[in-house]
């Protein structure tokens, strides 16, 4: 059976991974329609999708709902699903303020929105992104009930930061150092303590050459604010890590066929094997293809110059063929026991329905 | 006036994989050609430059490639060394307080640390100057994180203004920024391909790059350029697997000359860098561009 169909069948979580411009987003609505067409009911999380998709998939600034695809688009693609398709766009600081409206006692909440720390996390902090995308993820598996989900993920600059983007944001939020630096302002209850009075801490005194001081009793406002919250981000970290790990889950990890980013390729299946995550399939996309015979043959009986012209053509199209067919072959090595799935580059992006079911045709083999 | 003559920094930067690095490399590489102390940075990444034009890896130092012409990866922790250095002055203090299992943290928590420092090394060499007081560096050339990320980095300096109060962190940050918006100094250069995506985002990035961080745009390279081959009577007298051949290269030339319309919109002029064909994308394929990108360089210095 094909890698991906079979995925399909048992997963109830796929996540897309993969260095930035793949073809994640792609990928994952593809699987997302395939899932529906065939009667299993599906959800896609998107990522800043191209906006002809978003438009394609009913998402016109709709941000974090959940939007089922409308009927006449599939009728567009000839296409008649078994079972419904819905769509989202993850908006990063839309969902961290719904989480901490949601989660934060009445008195902090405004205290924590406000914070100016609060908001470069929620907007700018590097992981910030991929920790609520794990949120989003935990919070549809648990209170909803799509039996697929698919997860779109962002251009992380580094394979790691996407499975490390949970600890790296909890760590910020409850850190154990930073709890005893700033523990004189967390025990006083309130913010406005002199820096100074931080008593012992050298270190708090170096470090505010850099900052000012009032950024660290801003940041021991902001702990002290959130505090309440840790144990359940914690709780819920630890849950997704589960979701993550759990046989129902699998990762799509997609590449192009480019030297850099099969590299970065191999370096993150290495690591989602590390962490023994299920890599249900390697999707090597906009592969060229190699030029048939008959085109050699044909173009050979040409009279001048438009032989040359056309052999010029078939030769930089064999050129870039055996580019990536010498990637795929290294690839093939270096992730033994990975099915990989080779997907042609189309002449024109993929960005409506019937794009993304022709997509599915090579996904599903 | 060619457009790229006169700035010291110039910061290359586009969506993920449409040619930054490349085009940086051969810009660099034409402006040490020119005579000019070229320094190249990468930010953050893999090395790349070094091994595009054929030389052994630098890592985090500056290291010296050939004539006028050298490369560095800034990385945050080295940066943040240096940068700290320079504040404590002494190594001991440094080892004490960033030897610290805090350090960790304090690289997490205060906003864009990260970025800061890269882009305040970066700076930093950008104002150093040699004895006789003449630049150390004519000119510097970033290869800069792709379009989210880069916004991101170069809106760092404002981000610690907005963030951090008074203190020396913030100083810093206001030079950094004043440097970064003086159009005399910095220029960016879109790099953008024949695609739809890319040319959007190329667009998108011109609107942000200048009015959101007032970083002006001196130059956009369109990148991968296809030019038209078969004339519609030679399309007509061909078989018809080799019809579907001619009509692909076509549409890729229509698309093209597409794209090439819409990035004319863009008020900075536009240079085509045809697409190489070669086995290995190396020393060779560099010095082509930067023949082809000369005409952005001649005819001034800084
Ligand atoms: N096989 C293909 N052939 C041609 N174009 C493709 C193919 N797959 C994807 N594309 C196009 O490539 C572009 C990038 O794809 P996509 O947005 O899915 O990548 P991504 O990995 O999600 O990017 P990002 O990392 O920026 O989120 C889109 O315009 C898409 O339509
Ligand atoms: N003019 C060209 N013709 C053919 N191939 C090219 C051309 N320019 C770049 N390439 C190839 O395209 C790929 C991407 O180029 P490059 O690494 O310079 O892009 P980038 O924008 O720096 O990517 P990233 O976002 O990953 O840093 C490389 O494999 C490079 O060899
Ligand atoms: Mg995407
Ligand atoms: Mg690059």
């Amino acid at each position: 059976m094909n890698p991906i169909a079979q995925a399909l069948a048992t997963k109830d979580v796929l996540v897309c991974v993969g260095s930035g411009g793949v073809g994640k987003t792609t990928v994952a609505a593809t699987l997302a329609l395939r899932s529906a067409v065939e009667g299993k009911g599906s959800l896609v999380c998107t990522i800043d999708p191209a906006k002809r998709l978003a438009n394609a998939l009913g998402l016109e600034a709709l941000g974090n709902a959940e939007m089922p695809i409308p009927e006449k688009a599939f009728e567009a693609a000839g296409l008649k699903p078994k079972s419904t398709m819905r769509a989202m766009m993850l908006d990063m600081k839309r969902s961290w303020d719904e989480l901490i409206e949601k989660r934060s006692p009445p008195d902090k909440r405004d205290k924590i929105l406000n914070n100016r720390f609060y908001q470069a996390m929620s907007t700018a902090l590097a992981g910030s992104q991929e920790y609520i995308a794990m949120e989003k993820l935990w919070e549809l598996r648990t209170q909803r009930d799509y039996p697929l989900i698919v997860l779109d993920t962002p251009p992380t600059a580094h394979a790691l930061d996407f499975l490390d983007a949970p600890n790296r944001i909890l760590d910020f939020l409850d850190n154990e150092a930073a709890k005893w630096l700033l523990t004189p302002a967390l025990a006083a209850g309130k913010v406005g303590l002199k820096l100074f009075s931080f008593g012992s801490s050298y270190v708090a005194k170096t470090i505010s050459r850099f900052t000012g001081t009032e950024t660290l009793q801003e940041l021991a406002g902001f702990m002290l604010a959130i505090s309440g919250l840790n144990e359940g981000f914690k709780e819920r970290a630890l849950q997704t890590r589960a979701l993550l790990a759990a046989k129902t889950t699998g990762f799509v990890l997609v590449t192009g066929p480019m030297p850099d980013r099969m590299d970065e390729a191999v370096y993150f299946h290495t690591l989602l094997k590390q962490n023994h995550l299920d890599v249900a399939a390697l999707v090597v996309n906009r592969v060229h293809q190699a030029v048939p015979q008959a085109q050699w043959a044909a173009a050979a009986r040409l009279p001048d110059p438009l032989k040359q012209k056309m052999e010029a053509t078939l030769q930089e199209a064999e050129q870039l063929a055996a580019a990536d067919a010498r990637g795929i072959e290294r690839l093939r090595e270096q992730c033994p026991g990975t099915p990989l799935i080779i997907v042609p580059r189309f002449e024109r992006d993929v960005h409506d329905l019937k794009a993304l079911w022709e997509t599915s045709q090579y996904l599903f083999g | 006036m060619s457009a790229l003559a006169h700035q010291r920094l110039l910061i290359v930067t586009g969506k993920g994989g449409v040619g930054k690095t490349t085009v940086s490399a051969a810009l660099a590489l034409g402006s040490a050609r020119r005579g000019l102390r070229t320094l190249v940075c990468e930010v953050n990444t893999k090395e790349r430059v070094t091994t595009l034009l054929g030389r052994p890896e630098v890592g985090p130092e500056i290291g010296s490639l050939e004539e006028n012409l050298w490369s560095v990866d800034v990385r945050p922790t080295e940066a943040l060394r240096e940068y700290a250095l320079m504040i404590l002055k002494y190594e001991s203090i440094y080892n004490a307080v960033f030897g610290n299992r805090l350090v960790g943290y304090f690289l997490r928590f205060i906003p864009s640390i990260q970025e800061i420092v890269m882009l305040g090394k970066i700076l930093f060499h950008l104002r150093e100057k040699r004895p006789d007081g003449s630049w150390r560096f004519d000119r510097i050339v970033i290869d800069a994180p792709a379009t989210g990320h880069a916004i991101t980095f170069l809106s760092v300096p404002q981000v610690v203004l907005d963030t951090v109060p008074p203190g020396p962190l913030a100083t810093d940050a206001t030079w950094m920024r004043d440097l970064l918006i003086d159009p005399k100094t910095t220029g960016s250069v879109l790099v953008s391909l024949p695609e739809d995506l890319p040319v959007n985002e190329t667009l998108e990035l011109h609107a942000a790059l200048t009015a959101k961080i007032k970083i002006a745009t001196a130059a956009v390279v369109l990148n991968g350029f296809i030019a038209p081959r078969f004339t519609d009577a030679e399309r007509a007298g061909l078989p018809p697997e080799l019809a579907e051949v001619a009509r692909v290269h076509e549409l890729r030339a229509h698309l093209s000359a597409e794209a090439e319309t819409k990035l004319r919109t863009l008020p900075a002029p536009l240079t085509r860098v045809p697409r190489i064909y070669q086995a290995h994308f190396a020393r060779a394929a560099i010095e082509a561009i930067a023949a082809t990108l000369a005409p952005l360089l001649d005819g001034g210095r800084p």
